[in-house]
């Protein structure tokens, strides 16, 4: 992918980090390659900034070393360091009256000779920054009349300017909206690919840094929690634990947050499967019910995201086919919920026996919803299907569900 | 199209310069020609041409106005120069050259000197004393402000820091205020107003030669300056060694407003709003353009307010530093609602 894989970007030993002999975050030991995707996961307040910063050489470390490109930050003249090593802060910048040409060409400052004229070449080097963020057409603008997605962008062109190595930004996303954000992070994506520069962002958006990411760094209490690639790292009981997550839970095969929810009206058995269930499930959770569901083979999607609200599940393994056995499972699950709802999923040799639910939890008295049609649902269940509330769609079922006051 | 409008700003940036340049000659020229004795413009050619210094307009020009005017280009320059160190230092646009104390230093010593009996054994030496005792209260502040400098890192800190020696100094001042005579004070009054009055070729050539020179300093500072713009912070990351250059740029804002203190007293105002006026007139806080500027553009407001604070109320002669607000406040006001744009 490029050459330069194997090399050492920013490497610390023994590095303890934060303000006049206020540790904040120590025994920092990481080894971040050249021309990686770097993330720094952490609660707010674990110190991301403050490593952020004492890796810029912005704040001195209070102990350890940190070699940049194999060498001590001490052995570095100002201006070589700021050809090697830029930075996007979170700090407000509020230069006064610029056009977004003249800012960028601020970061030709380690370039340009003593009164800071700038060369054709140091113009063609402004230029190719901001058409690296895709702004090329914001030059002429005057610097106050962009807009914070515009402005971060610019800020980035600012730090591509100075022709760096290695790019370190705190917290890229802070403030901007969806579509920035995914255009600033595809941005620094492209910057790391193509062109192989080595990005240390701080991230809030786990699902984000898992995809992005060579490696991540977890920070938090004070330490590092660990270093690696994502997929070795972000599992769901590091990321529970990283965040002390109460209210969601990660899954790393969705690569995403699903919610909990308040759990307090009571608890719902849906019969899904064949990925017919998720959907319905986050809706469930955000009206507050607490979600049983099966039974469901572990490859399903309606499985992953069960995992993730923290419903019960009954399940099955992959490829087997569902049993006399599990359903029996399943069925003491459906008998803690009052409420049945019948996802309406497709049925094969491997979940047949699922229809079987819908008879049993009527047999049993439960109330039953169905989001199957009505002929459908008459084949597998006969002529109890009366008794069914069917519903068209997810918005019906829940109004079905709050007529009956549950 | 991106060349052309490059290019474009440019070009007026060059117009702006050449305006200035002509304009300050021009007030130059008004200051020289006007007053209680006005000189035609053909004499003034005459007396300057002959070095006549001998006839009555030749000694008007040679020994009063010339002094005078130079005086008041080159202390409102220093006093820009500073007022716009200082700003882009703060990061605060409400940030003039006497924010750090430097005056009330010089107007302390000054008053131990004209509202104390301590001077009365070297009073035929009083209007020398006046320069030099505000020249000694001015760097005595200095030396502290540098001193703190190279100790804190953090500006507001300083700032702080600058307010309250201001205070103090203040404070002292009142208590020998209030047990001085009545007609010391009328005297020490007008001296705080500033006056570019009295000018001896002596302190001309002091304050033309060490203003010039710190200008001269100032001017290769515009490159840091921009850096700083952006905060300590990105500063340092490109390649800005924040310690020296912090050093740096203290020592000629509070030399400049220092040299002018100790000639002219506390000429109140220049130093906040020319930078102002640079930056809204040639559209851009470059302070590469900025400085160059502000040392014409302080040239040319100093010299038309003295020329004000002399012609109105002629014989009597106002307080520059009531002119220069009188006129200046509302004109910046104006600039500013305009732009909508703050520092």
């Amino acid at each position: 992918m490029n050459q330069k894989t194997g090399r050492r970007a920013i490497e610390t030993k023994g590095l303890e980090v934060g303000y006049r002999g206020n540790g904040v975050v120590s025994n920092i030991d990481l080894v971040l390659p050249m021309g990686s995707f770097i993330s720094l996961l952490g609660p707010n307040g674990a110190g991301k900034t403050t490593l952020l910063r004492s890796l810029a050489r912005l704040l001195p470390p209070l102990k350890g070393v940190i070699l940049v490109k194999e060498r001590g930050l001490e052995g570095f003249p100002s201006h070589e360091f700021a050809k090697l090593l830029s930075i996007v802060l979170t700090d407000k910048v509020q230069p006064g009256l610029f056009s977004v040409f003249e800012f960028v060409a601020l970061g030709r400052y380690p370039h340009t000779n003593f009164m800071g004229r700038l060369t054709e070449s140091d113009r063609r080097v402004i230029l190719e920054s901001l058409s690296m963020v895709h702004a090329e057409d914001l030059a002429t603008r005057r610097l106050e009349t962009l807009s914070d997605g515009e402005r971060q962008k610019v800020l980035i062109a600012r730090a591509l300017a100075q022709e760096p190595d290695i790019i370190i930004l705190d917290e890229p996303t802070l403030h901007l909206d969806l579509k920035h954000s995914m255009e600033v992070m595809a941005i620094l994506q492209e910057l790391c690919r193509k062109r192989g520069i080595t990005v240390v962002a701080s991230l809030h958006d786990v699902g984000l840094a898992a995809r992005l990411s060579d490696q991540v760094v977890l920070v938090k209490d004070g330490g590092i929690l660990g270093c690696g690639p994502p997929e070795e790292l972000l599992e769901r009981r590091t990321i529970t634990h990283l965040f002390d997550l109460v209210d969601a839970d990660f899954d790393p095969d969705l690569g995403y947050l699903e919610m909990k929810g308040s759990r307090s009206r009571g608890r719902v058995f849906v019969a899904a499967g064949m990925a017919s269930g998720a959907g319905l499930f986050r809706s469930l959770v955000r009206y507050g019910f607490f979600i049983s569901t099966g039974v469901l083979h572990e490859n399903d999607l309606d499985y992953h995201v069960a995992l993730a609200i923290g419903a019960c599940i009954a399940g099955c393994p992959p490829m087997e086919a569902i049993d006399e056995e599990r359903i029996e499972k399943a069925l003491r699950l459906v008998k803690q919920a009052p409420v049945f709802v019948d996802s309406g999923f497709k049925t094969g040799p491997l979940n047949r026996l699922n229809l079987e639910l819908v008879k049993r939890a009527l047999d049993m008295g439960c109330t039953v919803f169905s989001l199957r049609q009505a002929a459908e649902l008459e084949k597998y269940v006969g002529r109890d299907a009366t008794k069914i509330t069917l519903c068209h769609g997810i918005p019906q079922l829940l109004d079905s569900m709050e007529n009956m006051s549950l | 199209m991106m060349d052309r409008s490059i290019s474009t700003s440019n070009r007026r940036h060059v117009l702006l310069f050449l305006l200035l340049l002509i304009t300050i000659l021009i007030c130059m020229a008004v200051n020289i020609m006007l007053g209680s004795i006005n000189i035609p413009a053909s004499n003034l050619i005459q007396i300057i041409g002959r070095h006549d210094a001998v006839s009555t307009n030749g000694f008007i020009v040679w020994n009063i106005r010339i002094p005078r005017t130079i005086a008041a280009v080159t202390g409102g320059a220093c006093l820009a120069v500073s007022g716009l160190l200082l700003q882009v230092f703060f990061r605060n646009p409400i940030v003039g050259p006497f924010i750090l104390g430097i005056s009330s230093g010089a107007t302390l010593m000054v008053s131990v000197v004209m509202l104390t009996s301590i001077s009365l054994n070297i009073v035929h030496l009083a209007p020398f004393l006046n320069t030099l005792s505000a020249l000694a209260g001015a760097v005595g502040v200095m030396a502290i402000i540098l001193v703190i400098a190279s100790r804190t890192k953090n500006p507001v800190t300083l700032l702080i820091i600058g307010l309250m020696m201001g205070y103090l100094c203040h404070a002292i001042t009142s208590v020998l205020v209030a047990f001085a005579e009545q007609e010391k004070i009328k005297g020490f009054v007008l001296w705080q107003l500033g006056s570019f009055s009295g000018f001896k070729w002596s302190e001309i050539k002091m304050l033309f030669s060490f203003g010039g020179m710190i200008l001269a300093v100032s001017l290769g500072l515009g490159k840091p300056l921009n850096a700083l713009l952006l905060g300590e912070s990105y500063a340092s990351s490109m390649g800005v060694n924040i310690r020296i250059q912090r050093l740096l740029i203290l020592f000629c804002a509070c030399a400049l407003s220092s040299m002018v203190t100790a000639v002219a007293g506390p000429v109140a105002f220049i130093g906040l709003a020319v930078p102002h006026m640079a930056r809204l007139g040639f559209a851009t806080s470059d302070n590469r353009i900025l400085l160059p500027g502000t040392i014409l553009l302080g040239g040319i407001v100093t010299s038309l307010c003295d020329l004000v604070a002399r012609l109105i109320f002629s014989p009597v002669e106002l307080p520059i530093s009531a002119v220069t607000a009188l006129f200046g406040a509302p004109i910046v006001i104006s600039l500013l609602t305009r732009q909508r744009v703050m520092a």
